[in-house]
This record gives C-alpha cells, structure tokens and sequence, in this order.
C-alpha cells in the first residue's frame, strides 16, 4: 500500500487510483501519411523500462480527473506529481 | 405519487449507530468552469459554489458539495414533494446554464440514495471498510469526500459531529446498506 498525493484532492491511498499507461505520447498529425509500422509504433509500442517512468494516472474513486506521474518502477518511488497540459520536467 | 421503491426495508438501529435513508431529496449534479458559470450558479443558488477540494457549503435551502475542480452536487436540506419528476430549480439552472453552453445540469436525483448515519462509532464503522483517512475529516463540519467504502464509490459528507450523509448509486445501494448493517452489528 502506498498513498498518492492528488494535485486536485490531496493525498489518498493508491486504491483509488488507475494507472493509465505512459505519459506524453504524442498523436501523429497526419495518421494517413504514416505506414503500418509507424502506427503499430504510436498505438502499441511503450518504453515501460525499470527505472524512473512518466506516467498517467487517474483518480479513478475520487475526484476522476487525470494527472501526471513521475514514478520508479523499481521500488514504486513517486518522485513527481504534475497536472495535465503541464510541460514535464527534463530527465 | 411516482413508483419509488426504496433500497432498504429496515432502518439500522444499534447502539451507537442509526442508518437511515432521506427520502425524497432533491439531488443535481453541476458541471462548469467558465466565470460567467459560477456568476450566474452563484445567484440562481443564492451561494457561491465550494472551489476549495472537499469542502461544502450551505444556504438555507441547498447545500452544495465539490465533486472535483469543476463538478459539484446540489442537494436540498428538506425532503421535497416528489409528485413529479421535475424541479423549477433544474429547470432554471438547465435553462441558464445547460441551454447557454455554460456548463451541464444533470438531475440525479433517483440515481443517488442518502444514508444519514448517526453515532460514536460511525468513524470505527468506515475505518473497517475505507482506505480514507477520516482523521482531520472528522474534526471539520462540512467537509466533504469522494472515496470506496467496501469497494463502492461514496460521497461522504460531515453535518456535524457524529452525523454525516452518505451518498452512493442506487445500483449498490442495498449491497453497501447490507454491509453497513452486517459490520455495525460486530462494532
């Protein structure tokens, strides 16, 4: 168990959450211009490395909105919060 | 009179804690961010909607509960005439706000049930099923929280000290209200 501070509600246990996958991928302009392969790489293809990831999260039991997480797969370490439309701090 | 079957047939009654259901009361859901959104809430309510997170706040008629940044339920103080379905107050907000693309009025009046729950233990009786942390909740009236109760999403609202209301879906009403009654009997 581990608590998740909420930029909207502030700090609540992970239950009520829903991890939404990884964070900041970009929808191509012009997905007609793109080949099979650059699509499969957009819609299915995510980094999910062990290490510090940037995330999506959602407040699933709670307020419902979503945010943005900077997390450590390895030992579950949040080491940002951040709301969406915000710029993602540099690696 | 409209059909209305209600999710409980017995009113729970233990030593240190009552459940019952409030019935009919008036219960609207609000959706907004624009200015002129709150300008034109805050006089058809005659109160200005909670901004701050799980808060409330009250008129004499109405009280108004944050949902998130931009939703908020409003529900009546006093149990209503429930020969009809309609309301002028949904009427005037739909009309102000839903019809002017300000924002949306939804009445969810018979979507969600309220349980008033009196007593000492009412606190022990979360704990056992919440993963909220009721500490600082329960020193503030009038504070206000959205969180899973026996794994059903709750609306949690503090009237006062030892007395809250509690709103969930009418789909799980019975099934959280046999919970309640089965874990208040071990308090």
């Amino acid at each position: 168990m581990f608590l998740i501070n909420c930029p909207y509600c502030g700090e609540r246990d992970q239950h009520e959450f829903k991890a939404g996958g990884e964070a900041h991928i970009e929808r191509p302009k012009q997905p007609t211009e793109l080949s099979d392969d650059e699509w499969a790489e957009y819609l299915f293809m995510r980094k999910n490395i062990k290490g510090v990831q940037f995330e999506r999260w959602n407040h699933a039991h709670g307020c419902r909105k979503w945010f943005n997480m900077v997390r450590d797969t390895s030992n579950d370490q949040i080491k940002l919060i951040y709301k969406m439309g915000e710029k993602p701090p540099s690696e | 009179m409209l059909n209305y079957n209600s999710p409980i047939n017995n009113q729970i009654n233990f030593n240190e804690i009552t459940v019952k259901e409030l019935s009919p009361v008036m219960k609207l859901n609000l959706r907004g961010k624009k200015r002129e959104f709150f300008t034109t809430v805050g006089k058809q309510l005659d109160m200005i909607l909670p901004t701050e997170a799980n808060t409330s706040s009250s008129s004499s008629k109405l009280t108004s509960i944050w949902l998130s940044p931009d939703e908020w339920m409003i529900v009546s103080n006093e149990n209503i005439e429930k020969d009809t379905n309609k309301y002028p107050l949904e009427e005037s907000l739909y009309n102000s706000i839903s019809k002017t693309n300000l924002g949306a009025v939804v009445d969810v009046t018979d979507q969600i049930v309220l349980f008033e729950l009196e007593g000492s233990k009412i606190y022990e009786l979360f704990s056992s099923g919440s993963p909220f942390n009721f500490n600082d909740f329960k020193e503030k009236k009038g504070s206000t929280t959205q969180t899973l109760l026996n794994n059903i999403d709750v609306t949690i609202h503090n009237k006062g000290e030892n007395l809250v209301n509690l709103f969930v879906r009418r789909s799980f009403s019975e099934h959280l209200y046999s919970w309640i009654n089965d874990s208040a009997s071990r308090l």
